[in-house]
């Protein structure tokens, strides 16, 4: 089963070779994707593994975005230096968002409480104009990495499929090691995962920490990429872009975040020319995963071929 | 000293009192059964000694520290594992996936060191594995391995969840109803890994069960409760002969 997961590789590697056969507005499109990979896996620990109503993901994503916009205007700091700093705020909000879970809030509680966490954090960015620009938003200068500007889409491009690369990895390594099990048994079972030693609560708050990591992240690629951050950016729509995501890719599926990210970015994408077709689009995309792979994306792939099995899906 | 000790153990629940002023110990190399009717108190009273309830009155200590202020995941640590009554298997998991799960605390791994792949998190994550498969096999199930665990039947999860508990070697095994819904054969299978617990490995069990022909063979000491009170507690065939254990719980 392993070895072949070496398969995946030849993503990233044909991915390379990208730039030379598309034009500067496909590029951003695809840098949008490698974006929303990020919000994908991220998001997904804590949805798919975890197991938790918890919708706090946008919120995750604005203060990423944010935390780097304000690192590079405010103190003038390159905006390489600021992605790590940008992680941590996210992961600092992965931490006050696990609160209500950790008091034992579950469910549609959970989900509404999380909500509000969201959009608490939408008022805040328009109330702090200081910091944030409010309403107007924040321009952000080009993104900069050892000195060199990331000028074109193409230059970004090579620069966030690195830093996907590493952080997917990573989350794979962790989603398949004692902790992604404690993860999925506290999905699973809460009281039986107590009754094997394993501490739920700490693992409650690595997960949203880690999740707000991840999707802080994303947020700092995604102020490098858009050049401009505005409040309503960071609103329900966007919310439900994620769950989109996460729902057509596949729940608790690495992959599926993955290729979720992908239809669910290029959907919309691929119909620009007809307006108005796009948002329908968006919706018989939607419509039609969930009707006939209620597992998502994943559990095609994992049809088509084993490589894209992951463990935590069956087959049905 | 005993490996468990109850002393007074009370548990409310507002004004009901389910489990009142228990005491008892368990000590290793003995099966001790607790029987009664329905509301007896016998799950509660598992739960409180498991940390999911909290004692109103009284005190439980482990190895002569006292458990029942601490937390489940604490609890379980310190060497008391628990089955449950309606199957606390990991759906989603296979059945090597959940003892692994069981086997938690003995796999080494950091998170740092698994983030970036080191040798010793991957070699402890590999020998976590190892381990699980032994003691598959050991119980005699190694080819359900793979399986996912919801999809195994109702023996086979009864003994992966057992297996599960037992993968760390705890010094004090729980069993919520472990042969309810079993066939004959692999009840009797059930009944001899019991014994053969106790016998060899000198561990420590406390069961609740319903099925008395079971309780009868399986246990060393019985325990019955009834409106949360210790009624009786002896061997079996005497208590079988008490009076108000007649009364009370066969109905005769």
């Amino acid at each position: 089963m392993k070895p072949t997961r070496s398969l995946f590789w030849l993503l990233p590697l044909a991915a390379l070779a990208l730039p030379l056969f598309i034009n500067p507005y496909h590029q951003y499109v695809i840098n949008l994707i490698l974006v929303y990979v990020l919000v994908g896996v991220g998001f997904n620990i804590v949805v798919g593994n975890l197991g938790q109503l918890a919708f706090s993901n946008v919120a995750f994503f604005g203060i990423g975005a944010y935390a780097s916009a304000i690192f590079t205007t405010q103190l003038g700091i390159p905006w390489w230096l600021t992605i790590i700093p940008a992680g941590l705020a996210g992961a600092l909000a992965g931490c006050a968002a696990s609160i209500p879970a950790l008091r034992g809030v579950r469910l549609f509680y959970l989900a509404i409480m999380t909500l509000a966490f969201g959009e608490l954090m939408r008022w805040t960015y328009i109330r702090t104009p200081f910091l944030t620009g409010g309403s107007m938003g924040l321009t952000v200068p080009p993104a900069e990495l050892f000195g060199w500007v990331l000028e074109t889409e193409t230059q970004k491009f090579y620069v966030f499929l690195v830093i996907v690369v590493v952080i997917v990895v990573a989350v794979g390594r962790i989603l398949e090691s004692r902790i992604g099990r404690a993860f999925l048994a506290i999905k699973n079972d809460e009281r039986a995962a107590a009754a094997m030693a394993i501490p739920t609560g700490r693992y409650f708050l690595l997960a949203f920490a880690l999740s707000g990591f991840v999707v802080g992240v994303g947020g700092a690629m995604y102020a490098a990429l858009v050049g401009h951050l505005s409040p309503e950016a960071f609103d329900l729509v966007q919310l439900i872009l994620h769950f989109a995501i996460i729902m057509v890719g596949g729940l608790g599926s690495l992959v599926g975040s993955i290729f979720g990210a992908i239809l669910i970015t290029a959907t919309p994408e691929l119909f620009r020319d007809w307006p108005g077709f796009e948002e329908l689009m968006f919706g018989i995309v939607i419509v039609l995963v969930i009707l006939f792979l209620p597992r998502g994306l994943a559990s095609l792939l994992a049809r088509l071929h084993p490589v894209f099995k992951d463990r935590y899906l069956r087959d049905d | 000293m005993a490996l468990l000790e109850v002393s007074g153990a009370s548990v409310q629940f507002g004004g009901l009192t389910a489990v009142s002023e228990v005491s008892f110990h368990a000590e290793p190399g003995e099966v001790r059964a607790i029987i009664g009717p329905n509301g007896a108190g016998k799950t509660t009273l598992f739960k409180a000694i498991a940390g999911e309830e909290q004692l109103s009155g009284g005190t439980i200590q482990f190895r002569d520290e006292p458990i029942h202020t601490l937390t489940p995941h604490e609890i379980s640590a310190r060497g008391v594992r628990r089955t449950f009554q309606n199957g606390g298997l990991f759906g989603e998991l296979t059945a090597l996936e959940n003892i692994l799960a069981g086997l938690h605390t003995r796999i080494p791994s950091s998170f740092g060191g698994l983030l970036v792949g080191t040798k010793s998190a991957r070699d402890a994550e590999k020998a976590g594995t190892r381990r699980a498969r032994e003691l598959l096999e050991l119980m005699g199930i190694p080819h359900v391995a793979d399986q996912w665990a919801r999809d195994l039947s109702g023996g086979q999860q009864r003994m992966v969840e057992i297996v599960r508990a037992l993968a760390t070697d705890p010094p004090l095994l729980l069993l919520d109803e472990p042969a309810v819904g079993l066939a004959p054969p692999v009840r009797s299978e059930l009944l001899k890994i019991i014994r053969r617990l106790v016998e060899e490995e000198n561990i420590a069990v406390i069961l609740i069960e319903h099925a008395i022909e079971f309780v009868m063979t399986v246990c060393d000491t019985l325990m019955v409760l009834n409106n949360g009170e210790l009624i009786a507690e002896g061997p079996p065939e005497e208590v079988r002969r008490n009076r108000e254990v007649l009364e009370a719980y066969l109905g005769r």
